[in-house]
């Protein structure tokens, strides 16, 4: 096996958890602590794999400020169809990628007091990371859907089977909610497949598709000339339906994007007066947004965190939310802009609803896991709002600076709630797991008992209310400071939402950790924090910290992708406003330009 | 020593509370005997932050920018001088950039309110020199935009702006810090073993008994200094946004440090939430300076050669072309434009007319953002809630709180970002400031817990600060902000000696302890002397708050002459000092004069240790002396203070919104012509207050005040002040009890009608799924072997039996068989 292949490295990240589960399913008989052993080796193996991408000296990393995509790879799969078994990362996914590997360790190691039915668990555990790793990396629509509809079969056993009593209900409310959206999400990948055509990009646009491989020094058109005569399959199909006059489909997710930003192939009418693109984005937004989850497509949520063992709450929270940010930024915006930039305003109050109203309901919540899983429906509203301030307008001289911190701030919060939501829920988890009930009012009193976890808790919990230092607020501030520029009233409202947010948690801490007695049963179990506890809180916490007071440490990484994608964004918007309104903005438009004028003058 | 050690210096003392912090998390508890050496790690920490303060003061500060009498403004503009300007040798980083210039300010910026109150004609303004500051940037939380668009870089960075007042309050804080670490190491000494907290009962009746959190307090102390200095060396807004969110979750830590008591528990978390209301304005002035200027800074980054890289707010606002006047910028213009219509007006003077005001506007938005939150922190009216309660926690933390930290934050953050208040804003601030003032100082009057009388003191005391800052008297606010730290923290920890001497805070239980304990009288009763304002009227004889406050007054005076509509402004700072020298003499007499109340607690009582009584002497030779120059010297804290006055605010300037407006000019209110009115009525409002205080409290043969509580009209008004003129109560209608409705509305609607809607399309979808089954089962049954139909009968009926069984598998068939297919028909299409 050669690792300096990025299609050896990145196969070996995306299969080595369900090659570690095919293993364990045909070994014979152990020990449940032997399962359990080989399970968290398998995912600290796959966490060193991503790791080794930091790695300057390897021949496969990924290099900080890099924007384009990086080791990116191609095989056929099915080449009749144009599906490819394509892979690659920028700063978009990469980040993603090792939060999930990281918090694949720390939830197995949360999962020490599972004690049903340990095999099934742990196989049903490795082929989850394998289907969430695989969504990150997949740049093949066809891909990413496979690797979409993988990730969750092993998430509704481990909820329905390991699960607490109304596990089946949550379990189906939560298939049920996601393949609604992977539904919609088939219907547009096909929309988009079927009306696709590679003959229609250039050179260029090829080789920004990772279709094209261009060498160092060569022009996009001489790499195009060259591999048209080349030996791939795809190259062959391209010459074939340039011959036969016929559209040359394709899966390729860059592809896609390209014919999305720079030719008009999506834009035909197709039903009730709205074009291609248009429903394809809704389609899939609606896919995406309901994993997020965002109201009013979140009760399964609250549901699915109650039921689920608390290494899979963690795992839902952590990683699986951020599937629906991903998809957003990676399919929505990219492929239909146009769209995009027409809903720009729904997707905001989407998000903006959803924090106004995650936040009221956890208020309102007397269970402590509801509680936190409505705080996550809040927090991850930001990063909807994020997504959407598309604030690129005439008026603001298509500066894209703001939506570009918005679209950072989203990311960024994306990584910060993975950290802070899946220590809240470890933390609601170690009391469950020694009282066994999560009833708020029935607690109190636990910083006498348990200081040393309560001191982790309250860290964590702060982290989630966004204090600053802590990796909740850079998201959270970047994010909000950025919605002004879009829209007043929004920013407003979002801004607001640090009240709330304040309340129920502050409230939560002083019911759960602080007072003078327990109030609840099973006082007697009430024992310090494990060993084994404590090794799981304390790389939270101190990733925590980190993200609050370095943010650098993951921008540098993410913001050049982000940035570039932005800038592409924007660069489109002015062919997207109507052209009535560019009259009025026009002289605000110079007016500005004037001012940086001005500013350039004083250098 | 060079400038550039400033940063360093200052850097140094900012971070050594942290590196105690840290040190103190991890290992506190293995510091000696229950983490006794804690204390002094902490204190070592502090007193190493203000050894490094004054250093950076006297062995950098001073020698580079030596002060100079600010006093003598109206008399150069008498005698037609000009001032020599203080030529800052600026290598490295220094805003101030010309030496050539001569800061003529002062003297014209005086005639430009003498001759016709039009602060836009053009005099010259005070300049950039001899008001030198130091900008620079550690590192970047969010790098921004590597080329720089038309709105700045976005940049957000943690970076210090330095100047004299950076220097002033970083000495005065670490100063009053040490001495409340010190106080601490005496006060907490219960907690050093078992502590048996009287205040909470358990469910079998006997006390709490819990292991002492020494430690504890010490690390969050040296959390909370940390912070404090974060707000005072911030170069930008945004950075004093993240250390004023620190400093409120310290107070949160340290109101709430009795934590198995509900009530501090409870006093915390709405100290917090409180903030935070005040912090969403806030965010929302972030917002809108962030959207229209692009950057946070305070002061211009420049590079090695000192030439400006990036402009912060303060050089962009007020231009060098302008003079230093405020101006909005034309991104604040279209900022502003975006939500007031006035803008779309018609023709071309008028649009640039109405988007000038547009402008106002935004700004006026972006200072009143500003300040809520430092109504938030500074516990103004009508967030000043959260004060008293604060009182929960231990007294050195209300000494720390009250006088040095988290509650002169807000009236420091006013300070730093005054030059982009305009006069609009600026008059919000004042009438808050005025409006907390008369507030606090009354329900002060009938309060009779001594902590608590001192929290509506603090209250009363911060609405003087923010009424002088509204009134343009940037020095007078700055400078009654350091006096009041000194004899606020004094009063406090007098307070706090005195409770540890008869462990109750009701005073009905105190009387005649000034035999008892003679030091904490006697300082006590010299805090009381200086926050009272005494002092000879018009000299320069007396307690610091008697210069600090007169200041004030006279600014009020010259604002109440050239704006006469506003004629409360001038005269509450005046009535507030009556009320201010009744209720200190209240609590003083109550306390410490006439015959004990309580005659088992008096026996008890003791003069509290050394290490106590200390800070106390050390505080009240502070709260005598701070408001003096050095004898025979210009050096003291206004002449330190003028030195920081913020570029371009020395003008009178007139309001753009409300036209009729006028801020005059500081130094002009130091003039005979309002100083001798100001300066009377200060004294004999005082001097009434402490007589009535007397007569009262004092004078057995006086006034019996429980027969006044009684007498007819008194007892309403006593009733109403008893209750704090029903803040809490109000707010738990208006704010509290609606939020948990809507609260309740909203998970009740999730749980009702979202998953009742849900529910309703599973059912529909699993009922056409059973028909359709059916009526396929039929036909395979017609047209297939039995065997076969009653297998699949059967499975039918186990479908059904799982409620949502079949549904389940039939969505899973559609997503495998999909994949397939696409598999089938690939390998079909191969062979």
């Amino acid at each position: 096996m050669n690792l300096s292949d990025p299609a050896v490295y990145l196969s070996l990240l995306v299969f080595l958890p369900a090659l570690g589960g095919l293993v364990l399913a045909v070994l014979p008989r152990f020990s449940d602590d032997a399962y359990k052993l080989i399970t968290l080796g398998v995912t600290i193996v796959t966490f060193m794999l991503s790791l080794g991408l930091f790695v300057q000296g390897n021949e496969v990393n990924f290099q900080a400020g890099v924007a384009e995509m990086q080791n990116l790879f191609q095989v056929d799969w099915i080449p009749s169809f144009g599906i490819q078994y394509l892979m690659g990362i920028d700063g978009i996914s990469f980040p993603l990628v090792v939060l999930t590997t990281f918090l694949c360790v720390v939830s197995m190691g949360a999962s020490w007091g599972i004690n049903k039915h340990v095999k099934a668990y742990c196989v049903l555990y490795l082929l989850l990371e394998t289907g969430i790793i695989g969504v990150f990396l997949a740049l093949d629509f066809f891909l990413f859907y496979v690797f979409w509809e993988v990730m969750l079969l092993p998430m509704y056993f481990l909820i329905g089977i390991w699960g607490g009593p109304r596990r089946e209900y949550a379990a189906i409310k939560f298939f049920l909610y996601t393949l609604l959206g992977s539904i919609g999400m088939l219907i547009a990948i096909l929309m988009l497949y079927f009306n696709s055509d590679l003959r229609q990009l250039d050179p260029q646009q090829l080789v920004d598709s990772g279709i094209v491989a261009v060498a160092e020094g060569e022009s996009a058109s001489d790499a195009f000339e060259a591999w048209k005569s080349g030996e791939t399959t795809l190259a062959k199909q391209f010459v074939a339906a340039e011959s036969d006059d016929q559209p040359l489909h394709t899966f390729n997710i860059l592809a896609l994007q390209q014919m999305g930003q720079h030719t008009t192939l999506f834009n035909n009418e197709v039903f009730l007066g709205k074009s291609l693109q248009w429903w394809a984005f809704v389609l899939l937004f609606i896919g995406f947004v309901i994993k997020v989850p965002s109201v009013p497509l979140h009760t399964w949520l609250p549901d699915a965190h109650v039921e689920a063992p608390t290494p899979i709450s963690m795992i839902l929270a952590g990683i699986l939310l951020k599937l629906g940010g991903y998809g957003i930024i990676r399919i929505c915006y990219p492929i239909c802009p146009e769209a995009a930039y027409d809903l720009a305003y729904v997707v905001c109050c989407i998000g903006v609803v959803s924090m106004v109203w995650g936040a009221f309901s956890a208020l309102a919540q007397t269970d402590f896991k509801r509680m936190v899983a409505y705080s996550s429906v809040s927090h991850m509203g930001y990063v909807v709002l994020g997504f959407g301030v598309w604030s690129a307008v005439g008026g603001t001289g298509y500066d894209p600076q703001y939506w570009k911190m918005g679209v950072n701030g989203a990311m960024y919060q994306m990584i910060g709630h993975g950290i802070s939501s899946a220590g809240m829920f470890f933390m609601v988890g170690i009391v469950y797991d020694r009282v066994h009930h999560r009833n708020l009012n029935e607690f109190g009193g636990l910083f006498a008992k348990m200081p040393i976890y309560s001191g982790f808790a309250v860290g964590i919990f702060f982290a989630g209310l966004g204090l600053p230092g802590l990796c909740g607020f850079i998201g959270e501030v970047l994010v909000v400071l950025s919605v002004w520029k879009y829209s007043i009233l929004l920013a407003v409202i979002s801004a607001a939402v640090v009240i709330l947010t304040a309340g129920y948690i502050l409230w939560a801490i002083q019911r759960v950790y602080l007072g003078a007695e327990y109030k609840g049963p099973h006082e007697e179990a009430l024992t310090p924090i494990t060993m084994r506890e404590l090794c799981i809180a304390a790389p939270l916490m101190f990733f925590a910290v980190l993200f609050g007071i370095y943010p650098k440490c993951v921008l540098d990484y993410m913001q050049p992708s982000v940035d570039r994608q932005v800038e592409q964004l924007a660069a489109l918007t002015e062919q997207f406003e109507p052209a009535a309104g560019n009259d009025d903005e026009a002289p605000l438009a110079t007016l500005q330009l004037g001012q940086m004028a001005k500013l350039q003058g004083n250098d | 020593m060079d400038p550039s050690w400033l940063p360093r210096l200052l850097a140094l003392a900012w971070l050594t509370p942290l590196a105690s912090f840290v040190l103190i998390l991890f290992f506190g508890k293995r510091m000696g005997p229950h983490g006794k050496l804690a204390g002094l790690v902490a204190t070592s920490a502090i007193v190493f932050a203000a050894v490094c303060s004054f250093a950076a003061l006297f062995t950098v500060w001073l020698p580079n920018h030596p002060v100079k009498d600010a006093s003598h403004h109206g008399e150069h503009h008498e005698e037609g001088e000009t001032h020599a300007a203080v030529t800052a040798p600026i290598h490295l980083i220094a805003a101030a950039s010309d030496d050539s210039h001569d800061s003529h300010g002062h003297g014209e910026g005086g005639e430009a309110a003498h001759a016709e109150g039009d602060g836009h004609s053009g005099h010259a303004n005070n300049g950039p020199d001899g008001y030198p500051s130091y900008y620079g940037t550690w590192y970047d939380l969010y790098p921004g935009a590597d080329d720089s668009g038309p709105l700045g870089s976005l940049k957000l960075s943690i970076s210090y702006y330095i100047d004299a007042l950076t220097v002033g309050m970083f000495c005065m804080v670490a100063l009053i810090a040490s001495c409340v670490h010190f106080y601490a190491m005496g006060y907490m000494h219960d907690e050093l073993h078992d502590f048996t907290d009287p205040e909470v009962t358990l469910s079998n009746g006997e006390k709490l008994k819990r292991p002492g959190r020494y430690y504890r307090f010490f690390q969050y102390l040296s959390l909370f200094c940390f912070s404090m200095f974060g707000i005072v060396i911030a170069g930008n807004i945004a950075m004093v946004f993240v250390f004023w969110e620190l400093v409120g979750i310290c107070s949160y830590f340290l109101i709430g440090f009795y934590i198995e008591r509900h009530s501090a528990s409870t006093a915390a978390n709405k100290a917090f939430i409180v903030n935070r209301v005040g912090d969403f304005g806030m965010l929302i002035g972030l917002m809108a300076l962030w959207s229209s200027l692009g950057t946070f800074a305070f002061g211009d980054l420049t590079n090695a050669d000192g030439e400006v890289v990036e402009q912060g707010m303060f050089s962009l606002l007020r231009t060098e072309e302008n003079y230093y006047h405020l101006q909005p910028t034309e991104g604040m213009a279209y900022e502003g434009s975006r939500f007031s219509d006035s803008a779309a007006a018609d023709g071309e003077g008028e649009a640039e007319e109405s988007s000038n005001k547009a402008g106002w506007w935004l700004l006026l938005v972006a200072g009143v953002g500003i300040f809520c939150g430092c109504v938030g922190k500074s516990a103004q009216f009508p967030l000043h809630v959260w004060l008293p309660d604060a009182m929960e926690g231990p007294t050195p933390v209300s000494a720390l709180v009250h006088s040095a930290t988290m509650v002169a934050a807000g009236v420091y953050l006013v300070g730093r970002f005054f030059p982009v208040l305009s006069p609009e804003a600026l008059l919000v601030v004042a009438y808050i400031g005025c409006i907390t003032l008369l507030i606090a100082a009354t329900i002060a009057i009938t309060a009779t817990d001594i902590k608590r009388v001192l929290a509506y003191s603090t209250v009363s005391q911060l609405g003087y600060m923010m009424l002088a800052l509204g009134l343009g008297a940037w020095v007078a606010g700055m400078f009654h902000l350091i006096t009041h730290a000194f004899f606020k923290s004094l009063l406090f920890m007098c307070s706090g000696s005195v409770i540890h001497g008869v462990h109750t805070n009701d005073m009905t239980e105190m009387g005649g302890l000034r035999k008892k304990m003679p030091i904490t009288a006697y300082t006590m009763l010299v805090g009381c002397l200086a926050i009272i304002g005494a002092g000879i009227p018009l000299t320069k004889i007396g307690f610091s708050g008697y210069y600090s406050k007169d200041a004030i007054i006279e600014q009020a005076f010259s604002f109440g002459s050239s704006n006469p509509a506003h004629v409360l402004l001038q005269w509450a700072p005046v009535g507030g000092a009556f009320i201010t020298a009744f209720y200190m003499f209240r609590l003083w007499y109550m306390t410490f004069a006439g015959k004990p109340r309580n005659q088992e607690r008096y026996d008890h009582a003791h003069e509290s240790p050394q290490v106590m009584t200390a800070p106390l002497i050390l505080l009240a030779v502070f709260a005598i002396g701070v408001g003096w120059n050095f004898p025979g010297t210009d050096l003291g804290v206004t002449n330190l203070l003028d030195q920081a006055r913020p570029v371009g605010t020395l003008a009178t300037t007139q309001g753009e919104i409300l036209t009729g407006l006028t801020i005059p000019s500081e130094p002009d209110s130091h003039e005979w012509e309002f100083k001798k009115p100001a300066g009377i009525a200060a004294f004999f409002t005082a001097a009434a207050g402490l007589l009535l205080a007397t007569l009262v409290y004092w004078w057995d043969k006086g006034l019996n005040p429980s027969e006044l509580r009684e007498f007819g009209p008194f007892k309403p008004i006593h009733n109403f002040l008893w209750n704090k003129w029903w803040f809490d109560e109000l707010y738990d209608l208006i704010f509290v009890k609606p939020t948990k409705a809507v609260s309740a509305f909203i998970a009740w609607f999730d749980r009702n009608i979202i998953d009742t809607i849900i529910h309703a399309i599973a059912a529909i979808c699993r009922g056409i799924s059973v028909i359709f089954g059916s009526v396929l089962d039929n036909k395979v049954v017609n047209g297939f072997v039995d065997g076969v139909a009653k297998g699949t009968w059967d499975t039918g009926l186990s479908f059904r039996k799982l409620q949502t069984g079949s549904v389940r598998q039939y969505v899973m068939f559609i997503a495998v068989g999909t994949i397939l297919l696409f598999v089938a028909i690939s390998f079909v299409q191969n062979i």
